[in-house]
């Protein structure tokens, strides 16, 4: 019952809050002391970095690590790393084309070599590269098990990306939202549409994972059906 | 009776992929991964983790840095700026206090103004002087996000002052 619920409104709920944030974020929230209206990107670049490197690369990561334990493995979470990691992918895509959009007017370039953004970088050709090595085997089980370890070693990246405004000196600016005293850069009415943005998002990728993995069953369905029928013709021309 | 040989298809099929084949395309895929990180890797992070020095940094390491081109930050001290036809003349100032004169040459950026942390890119002009000379600057704004004029007051009829 509650799980009925809650899959019927994920998708109202999640548009709400996207609308939510984009009335708030162009409408209501102040423009900014230092960068006046470029501001407003921060109801949506940090939201999607979130969910490309905390939420859906995450998930992918932990259902990997499920399937290649024993006692959990199992093709559901293969399905979840592969459709979670797809996912992941257009996010880091859509991170870094939002940051690149941002820096522009802000730093006055496109790109910078710098830590964060090159580290980032890297996570998406790994994440490509997932996509690529999924391709490259057609052992179901054997594709499972080599992306599964391949997530879990890309996963040492994330560390790196998050604490790379720390370690090095970097163009990005440091962490948005507390400071290391726990005090809050973000003020008034901009923290909680951050905030909003933030768990809009989050909704946002478990509801695009949900009609993902759907898919995804199809698409094993459809292929065990071909096979049965071919199996079933084969046998037909044996009988004559 | 129909000839059962005419329905019967004889097309060889090909083989089913074997093991060796993926494994073989596997590493074909991590090879093609790891010249693409190493390409990324030299681009940026081994050349400089650090994508810039800042003032304090640059002069403990004055004598080794000399007039070698690196990218230098600090804060531009206000009143200082004396934007010209290529670019700007303003003095920028780091963590302990010490003054970097910066002649620039090059787009300002949208936000380049006074008390904000910018990175340029250039070199010292001599061995020994605080003269730099910068080809391209960089706005390292904060992370503090603050509404333009937080004490504004509504005033009875509505209006914002």
């Amino acid at each position: 019952m509650i799980k009925q619920l809650t899959q019927r409104l994920l998708g109202p709920v999640t548009l709400v809050l996207l609308a939510l944030t984009l009335w708030l974020g162009l409408w209501v929230t102040p423009p900014a002391k230092t960068q006046g209206n470029l501001a407003r990107l921060l109801y949506v670049h940090p939201a999607i970095a979130w969910v490309a490197l905390y939420v859906s690369f995450g998930t992918a990561v932990i259902a990997s690590a499920l399937y290649l334990w024993r006692r959990t493995r199992s093709v559901v979470m293969d399905r979840i790393a592969y459709c979670a990691m797809e996912v992941s992918t257009v996010f880091i895509v859509l991170t870094l084309i939002t940051g690149s959009i941002w820096g522009r007017p802000t730093w006055g370039v496109w790109w910078a070599w710098d830590a964060r953004l090159t580290s980032t970088a890297i996570l998406g050709l790994f994440e490509f590269a997932y996509l690529a090595l999924r391709r490259a085997n057609d052992d179901p089980e054997l594709r499972a098990r080599r992306s599964a370890v391949f997530a879990i070693i890309a996963a040492i990246n994330v560390p790196i990306i998050h604490f790379s405004v720390d370690w090095w000196n970097t163009l990005h600016q440091g962490a948005t939202v507390f400071t290391e005293d726990g005090n809050f850069l973000v003020h008034g009415s901009m923290l909680w549409t951050l905030f909003i943005s933030l768990f809009g998002f989050t909704l946002l990728f478990f509801w695009l994972l949900r009609s993902r993995y759907r898919l995804e069953v199809l698409r094993d369905q459809k292929s065990q059906v071909s096979l049965d029928e071919a199996l079933a013709q084969r046998r037909r021309e044996g009988v004559h | 009776m129909p000839d059962a040989d005419a329905s019967f298809d004889v097309t060889p099929v090909s083989a089913p992929p074997t093991k060796r084949r993926g494994r073989v395309r596997s590493i074909g895929v991590i090879a093609v991964l790891v010249i693409a990180i190493g390409a990324l890797l030299s681009q940026g992070l081994l050349h400089s983790l650090n994508y810039f020095e800042t003032i304090n940094q640059a002069m403990s390491s004055r004598a080794k840095l000399g007039t070698q081109t690196f990218r230098l930050e600090g804060v531009v001290v206000s009143h200082t700026i004396d934007r010209t036809s290529s670019g700007a003349k303003f003095e920028m100032r780091g963590g302990r206090g010490e003054d970097v004169f910066v002649n620039a040459h090059g787009l300002l950026p949208q936000l380049f103004q006074a008390d904000i942390p910018v990175v340029v890119e250039g070199h010292f002009l001599s061995e020994t002087s605080n003269d730099f000379y910068a080809t391209q600057i960089l706005v390292k704004h904060t992370a503090s996000y603050i509404a333009q004029h937080p004490n504004r007051v509504k005033a009875p009829n509505g209006t914002v002052r």
